[in-house]
């Protein structure tokens, strides 16, 4: 009897669901898993990708660009950064609004958009998606990172149906039930970035399937304020600087289990 | 009176041994009364390319928003910075697209080329129209004493130091001539590794 | 012949208008309010040609009001400011623009800032220590050159204004007897009585 309320976006069932919102979040908690912690001094995002294989080309993340591998962390603008899991061509749509809507407020009023405005302004159009007949809805969640002069650094995440909210620490995609209890235990307030950094790997090497860390499986940002501008700075780090950040808290994998090998 | 002179200001732009520097007067007038003397025409682009906007102001600030974010978009999308000579052409085709209902500006446009560090400058029209000088470009209601005192003092291949002198000298002795520019200046000198920019102390009348 | 004068101090903005509504050479009323206050820590004075500026004075007010409700937080001054000028600068080059002259000054909370912004009729914006607007600008401006302190108490600025004020009323050939005048700091926007 499902199948009468599960073909279309724009109808309940008896019970009051809409099966294709629930079957996109589905999706979403199969996909690569996205972690995001807020700190006093920043924001931390760290992204498990699953496209791998050692012909993908990924000469471009080795040198220009932004440093991310365009699969999981994204920079939206100066102040935002955000991760996606789920449809990555749904993302890719997705990112792309987000970039012109940042761009079209920064027009508008002279300055970078509130990070909860952005985040709004994405979760109406999923909205719409799950009330207009006739399309699909985004097979999308986002973390988004952010700062901005009213509420400081912020972390938020919203979901296909287009509700959001704010996290000090959350978890989307694949595990992330297991995620979330871990964090859950480990997170205190007035955590700095890096001891949110310290437990995002953490967390991550415990809920990833593979046994080891590397760069070909992770994406790893952070956005902080530069000291002298006090600007906002997003950082997306580069494979290397991956593979560093991975030696230092001691769980990076040994070289010859590399299937990135060239 | 013209459209082009109700704000006043002006800017120059001149080429170095390795480097550039462009330059302008800061003050914002409306015909004869002074309103501001903190108003900069000449604004960032990227870390080693540099904008100037003299004109009416409304669309100095407007035009100002609308290269920022073509820029922008620009940037993120091909995840590179833009080169002096794209962006000029962004700055044409910016201004066209209003052919028969113009921005009252005409632009000044300095930077180094990614790689090789060469120095580009080039000054359009109100519409559009792309000039791409070798030595030194001016524009504003100073332009006139700016081509006459540039053309005295510029040489080829100044050192950095020497550009900046060059750069200052001309602006300031110019803009003294003219009553809708002054009050104070301000010069960016762009060079490989870094851009230093120094506000001027000049006449205050 | 309409006169506005604004001077920032040591963390608050004054803003004054006079309160003639003239037409023609004729005074039909000496009270009106030709101020606004858009948002708890923003407040504008609007002069041109009349109705324009109410019109145009109403159309931001809603706007910086629905902001407002919207997104909680008030905008910011200088995004107000960006804003509002983006909307003559529009305006200007529309079939009927809005001939309206303003003086935007705010209190900004999240830099603890006072910020004052001239915005004329062609969408000129230029952020200020002191502005003046109408003919009074060429008797204030060179005034506020001289006497203006941008570290001054309320009480010195409000004397400084009441310079301005004066100075108007004895040279312009048009008298403008009263000013309303308006204070926004920390505390939000209240009204002086000179």
């Amino acid at each position: 009897m499902a199948r009468r309320y599960d073909s279309r976006t724009t109808i309940f069932s008896p019970e009051g669901r809409l099966y294709q919102i629930e079957y996109a979040m589905e999706a979403i908690s199969h996909a690569g898993t996205v972690l995001g912690v807020l700190a006093k001094d920043g924001v931390v995002l760290a992204a498990e990708k699953k496209i791998t294989g050692k012909l993908l080309d990924l000469s471009i993340v080795k040198e220009g660009g932004y440093g991310g591998s365009g699969e999981k962390i994204f920079l939206v603008n100066n102040n935002v950064i955000c991760g996606v899991a789920g449809i990555t061509a749904d993302a890719n749509s997705l990112v792309n609004y987000a970039r012109s809507a940042a761009q079209r407020h920064l027009f508008s009023y002279n300055e970078d958009i509130p990070v909860e405005q952005l985040t709004q302004i994405l979760c109406d159009l999923k909205q719409g998606y799950t009330q207009y007949g006739g399309l699909r809805p985004f097979g999308v969640s986002l973390l988004y990172a952010g700062y901005d002069p009213h509420y400081k650094f912020q972390l938020y995440h919203s979901d296909p149906s287009g509700n959001y909210s704010g996290w000090k620490a959350t978890c989307i995609g694949a595990n992330n039930g297991t995620a979330q209890s871990l964090l859950k235990q480990e997170y205190k307030d007035e955590i700095t970035v890096e001891e949110a950094v310290a437990l995002v790997i953490k967390v991550m090497s415990k809920t990833m399937d593979s046994t080891t860390l590397g760069s070909e499986k992770l994406e790893f940002a952070t956005l902080t304020l530069d000291a002298a501008t006090q600007a906002p700075k997003a950082k997306i780090y580069r494979p290397a600087e991956v593979d560093a950040l991975l030696e230092k808290h001691g769980i990076a994998k040994k070289d010859d289990e590399s299937e990135m090998k060239p | 009176m013209s459209i082009m002179s109700y704000n006043g200001g002006s800017i120059v732009a001149m080429v170095g041994k390795d480097c550039v520097a462009i330059a302008s007067d800061l003050r914002l007038g409306n015909q004869a009364l002074t309103i501001a003397t903190n108003f900069e025409k000449v604004f960032p682009v990227t870390d080693r390319l540099y904008v100037g906007l003299p004109g009416l102001a409304t669309d100095v600030v407007t035009l100002r928003e609308r290269f920022r974010f073509r820029v922008n978009m620009y940037t993120i999308k091909e995840e590179r910075e833009i080169e002096p000579e794209t962006f000029a052409h962004l700055v044409s085709s910016t201004l066209y697209e209003r052919r028969f209902g113009p921005y009252f500006v005409e632009p000044v446009i300095a930077g180094l080329e990614k790689g090789t560090n060469k120095p580009f400058i080039a000054t359009t029209d109100l519409i559009g129209c792309l000039t791409l000088p070798k030595d030194f470009a001016v524009a504003g209601t100073a332009s006139d004493k700016l081509f006459g005192v540039a053309e005295g003092l510029w040489e080829p291949d100044l050192e950095p130091e020497d550009l900046f002198e060059t750069i200052s000298q001309t602006l300031m002795n110019a803009v003294d001539r003219d009553a809708f520019s002054g009050w104070g200046a301000i010069v960016h000198l762009i060079t490989p590794d870094q851009v230093i920019t120094r506000t001027l102390k000049a006449r205050m009348d | 012949m309409e006169c506005s004068f604004a001077i920032t101090g040591k963390d608050y903005v004054l803003v004054a208008s006079d309160t003639n509504a003239a037409r023609s050479i004729i005074k039909m009323k000496s009270d009106e309010d030709k101020t606004k206050i858009l948002s708890p820590h923003l407040v504008m004075t609007y002069s041109g040609e009349p109705g324009d500026t109410v019109q145009f004075a109403e159309y931001v007010e809603r706007n910086i009001r629905l902001q407002h409700i919207r997104n909680i937080h008030e905008l910011r001054p200088s995004s107000s400011a960006a804003w509002i000028r983006r909307s003559l600068a529009d305006s200007l080059r529309s079939r009927h623009p809005y001939s309206v002259n303003l003086l935007l000054g705010g209190y900004d909370a999240a830099t603890d800032t006072p910020k004052l912004y001239w915005i004329d009729y062609l969408g000129t914006l230029a952020e200020v220590p002191f502005a003046a607007h109408g003919y009074g600008s060429y008797f204030a401006l060179s005034l506020l050159d001289r006497y203006h302190n941008p570290e001054a108490s309320l009480e010195e600025g409000v004397a400084t204004l009441k310079r301005c004020i004066s100075e108007v009323q004895k040279r312009l050939v048009v008298n403008l007897e009263t000013f309303k005048v308006r204070v926004v700091d920390k505390d939000g926007v209240r009204e002086i009585e000179l």
